[in-house]
């Protein structure tokens, strides 16, 4: 279980991350989302004790990552897919790390065999390709067989294969009750591997929950009708905020559509056509970083 | 094992297994002996000591600032190495404990330090008794153990130095050019001629103590106070270096 807890951290006038709060679930992939320089890094930086936060905690299993008594063996974590001596080869890299965890020396050749790297393990890591260096990555991180991954645009550089294959190592890791936050902006390959999201934008939380639950809280209910007005104004006395998206259409957002309807039938609005639209991750992702958005949250 | 013991046997595995360590070292003997061969080469020509002289092996062992000179940049790219690759981040995870991670990193420049300046010393040496027994010569200065000692002990002092600019600098380039032209350029070719009695306590000047015989009539300190005063430049700097490692973000 991972806990960011009101943490807040500051560059000189900048603040990179603002009061930000959330949990992180075992049993569960959870994407950590965000735009370019909204703060994910940083986050996951003070998550392992890379970076000291000004204010706030960030505990993985209750304790801060510096305090954990086998931090390899519990965290498995990945900042950077090119963290490698390049003129080391990659079996190498792996005895060091684990020489340096504690971890026996046999699991170098297990890593490297579940990640598909065991016929290049000799090779020396510059000549390597991005995709094989991201599985290099991910064996660094699974070198002590820990329960909790944390993982930084594990997808990038990966081809059509490769993101199949991280995909369902992900989800069989999150199969076997451990936790895993996978931060990326590949939104439409997110969106086929999380189960939860964290979405922060500017260094605040935008949103977290389940997918499913975060698109229906953000869907948007479309009625066609030419008693807009009315329609509109009974709503608002229902504290339910809607829009004329259209002359003639109203939209409405995160109200269950049944209600909107039974809403209109008991003013006797004339409805023409009443639709749904459920964001996709992308959309959703979208909205909810826009400067418009608001901090949702689904469970 | 212990956290540090492991730390320690990863850093000298991080030493074997690129080929920086290995091509300083080749660099450092291979110099020594080229040295030693000139030197031996030049000996009794245009007023220099003849073969077999005092003066003429002192000259020829003088080998101490090719020791120096390696340490200095091997322990540069083995610290500042890890920012440049980004080596640091899986290092720091791997042991989020930091003091412990410089404390291995400097015990394990001090072996490299010490194998080095070992090797490069001790092959300069077996030249210059291959060279003098060739000319039927079979007698060292006796400060020839001072010397090796003091060579392994500067050299090893300037390893530490250069863990500790690597990490104060966190890049190679900029401090490799900027210590070795400190060292070399402005403390031994301007300094020395231009303020001996500052040199004396200065680096480059405390390590020529270690590795040099005497000079007659020099008022430069002892050795074990050149020792000294050598280790304190290098604990400063570690001091300051392994304060701001502790303290500084990993970007």
């Amino acid at each position: 279980m991972l806990n960011v807890d009101h943490l807040t951290k500051r560059y000189g006038t900048i603040t990179a991350v603002d009061d930000l709060s959330f949990e992180v679930r075992p049993g569960r992939v959870t994407g950590f989302l965000g735009p370019n320089g909204s703060g994910k890094t940083t986050t996951l930086r003070m998550l392992l004790g890379l970076a000291d936060p000004d204010a706030g905690t960030a505990t993985i299993n209750g304790a801060r990552y510096r305090d954990l008594p086998h931090p390899a063996r519990t965290v498995g974590a990945a900042l950077e897919a090119d963290c490698f001596h390049p003129g080391r080869s990659a079996l190498e890299h792996l005895r060091i790390m684990a020489t340096a965890a504690g971890i026996p020396r046999h699991r170098t050749a297990q890593v490297l065999d579940l990640v598909g790297l065991a016929e290049a393990a000799r090779r020396r890591v510059g000549t390597f390709s991005l995709g094989m260096r991201q599985r290099l990555t991910l064996a660094t991180t699974l070198l002590g067989d820990p329960g909790v991954l944390i993982l930084d645009e594990p997808l990038n550089g990966l081809d059509p294969d490769g993101i199949r294959w991280m995909r369902d190592l992900l989800r069989q890791l999150a199969g076997q009750e451990r936790t895993v936050l996978v931060s990326s902006h590949l939104l439409a390959e997110a969106a086929q591997t999380v189960d939860d999201v964290v979405v922060i934008n500017h260094g605040r939380l935008a949103a977290q929950g389940p997918v499913a639950a975060l698109a229906a809280a953000t869907s948007t209910t479309r009625i066609r009708t030419p008693d807009a007005e009315l329609l509109m104004s009974v709503l608002a006395r229902q504290h339910i905020t809607a829009r004329l998206a259209a002359p003639g259409t109203v939209e409405i957002r995160g109200t269950d559509p049944d209600r909107v309807a039974r809403i209109a039938a008991a003013a006797s609005v004339i409805v023409l056509e009443l639709s749904r639209h459920t964001d996709n991750l992308e959309d959703l992702f979208f909205d909810l970083t826009s400067d418009r958005a608001m901090e949702v949250s689904a469970s | 094992m212990t956290t540090i013991v492991r730390l320690i046997r990863a850093e000298l595995r991080k030493l074997a297994t690129t080929r920086t360590f290995l091509i300083t070292l080749a660099s450092s003997a291979g110099l020594a002996v080229i040295s030693v061969i000139a030197i031996a080469a030049a000996a009794g020509k245009n007023g220099t000591p003849a073969l077999g002289t005092t003066a003429s092996t002192d000259q020829m062992l003088k080998l101490g600032v090719v020791c120096c000179v390696a340490m200095l940049v091997l322990g540069i790219i083995a610290s500042g190495g890890e920012y440049r690759h980004k080596t640091i981040i899986p290092a720091m995870l791997a042991a989020p404990r930091r003091g412990a991670l410089v404390a291995a990193k400097v015990a394990g420049i001090t072996v490299a330090g010490l194998v080095l300046s070992g090797l490069t010393f001790g092959l300069g040496l077996a030249t210059a008794l291959a060279d003098l027994a060739a000319h039927h010569i079979y007698h060292l200065p006796a400060d020839t153990g001072r010397m090796f000692a003091g060579s392994v002990i500067a050299a090893t002092l300037f390893g530490v130095i250069g863990v500790a600019l690597g990490y104060l600098t966190r890049s190679t380039v900029a401090a490799v050019v900027g210590a070795v032209g400190w060292v070399l350029f402005a403390e031994y070719a301007i300094l020395r001629t231009l303020a001996p009695q500052l040199f004396k306590w200065l680096i480059s000047g405390t390590a020529t103590v270690l590795t040099n015989p005497p000079a007659p009539g020099s008022t430069a300190p002892a050795p074990l106070t050149a020792a000294v005063v050598l280790g304190a430049y290098a604990l400063v700097l570690l001091g300051i270096a392994a304060r701001l490692v502790l303290r500084r973000d990993v970007a």
